[in-house]
């Protein structure tokens, strides 16, 4: 049982890592990317480090989070600005 | 050709990385270089009653490690000066973002979702922060979950409203709470006799010294809470706030 959870956590690690980074649309690779910090949290509290656990929920999944999401929205793409 | 010379040095970066990964210890291992330290073993068996937390990753990081920890709080502390260094800094009272002027208000599920959870996360942040010494968590994940909750509050309610709550001359104090207590903590720790950031001081009854020890470790967990939440939110508000005379009042 515990393996197989295991098993599936670090296959979604690896998977929402890879759709983060190939993702096109930058706020669908935060979120993405917020899901995967989830799904570290999972890891950490399932390595038996449960403060780890904690900083990584709340830092991570919550509060990076919304600072990707903020700096998105103040940036630009240049294309967009010349035209 | 670009592309080719950044496959081959991505495939042989990943090559010596498998490759590593072959020599890592086994996980539990009782061989592991982490078993056999001799800092381990002794972190293991005296933090706790050196230390008085029974949680022993506090005590390390409060206490053993307490100047690294203080070096932490400091870095914490330049990122936000940092952040403003470039942003800028808000005027009291005229602070408004785009999610104040959003064509669509949030939903009426939505808002009272979250005026009704926002008490109980602050609620569950202070139980991290005080309870650190004993359970996992301490003011670094306490802190940070204030600062969760006040990011749910600001893109729910509107930045206007959540600085309101908290205003600057509030929040301006207490930025530097986290490596002012840790300083005061370990001048303390000079005065009772012992060495910069000595818990248990020497020079009073050591029938005391337990309680002195946990009053401060939770005083400095306070500090650190404080501290990295009002940064938090510092940094958020600077961040997201546009120029006070474009944006119109709500």
């Amino acid at each position: 049982m515990g393996t197989t959870l295991n098993i599936i956590f670090i296959v979604l690690l690896v998977v929402t890592a890879l759709l983060a980074v190939f993702a096109r649309d930058l706020l669908a690779a935060v979120i993405i990317f917020s899901a995967y910090s989830l799904i570290m949290a999972l890891m950490w509290q399932r390595l038996q480090a449960p403060d780890l656990a904690l900083t990584e929920a709340a830092v991570g999944a919550g509060v990076t989070t919304v600072l990707f999401v903020v700096a998105i929205f103040k940036t630009r793409r240049r294309e967009e600005e010349e035209e | 050709m670009k592309r080719v010379i950044a496959l081959l040095f991505m495939s042989a970066l990943l090559g010596l990385l498998l490759y590593v990964v072959a020599y890592m210890p086994p996980m539990g291992d009782a061989d592991n270089p982490t078993n056999s330290s001799e800092v381990i073993e002794r972190y293991l068996e005296k933090a706790e009653e050196e230390t008085h937390t029974p949680n022993v990753i506090t005590g390390i990081i409060l206490n053993y490690r307490g100047y690294d920890t203080m070096g932490e709080v400091s870095v914490i502390f330049c990122a936000l000066a940092a952040v403003l260094a470039v942003m800028g800094r808000e005027k009291q009272g005229k602070i408004y973002a785009y999610v104040d002027r959003s064509k669509v208000p949030s939903s009426v599920i939505v808002k009272t979702m979250v005026a009704f959870l926002a008490p109980f996360i602050i609620l569950f942040s202070i139980y991290t922060i005080m309870h650190g010494e004993i359970s996992p968590g301490g003011g670094f994940q306490g802190g940070a979950i204030i600062g969760a909750s006040m990011i749910i509050f600001t893109t729910i309610f509107g930045l206007y409203e959540s600085s309101e709550r908290i205003p600057q001359r509030i929040r301006a104090p207490l930025e530097g709470s986290a490596a002012i207590i840790f300083f005061i903590v370990g001048v303390l720790g000079l005065v009772g006799g012992g060495n910069f950031l000595t818990y248990a001081w020497p020079n009073i009854a050591s029938s005391l010294q337990p309680a002195v020890v946990t009053w401060l470790t939770i005083l400095v967990e306070i500090g650190i809470g404080m501290g990295g939440a009002m940064v938090l939110i510092s940094i958020l508000f600077s961040l997201i706030r546009e120029e006070e005379e474009i944006a119109v009042a709500p």
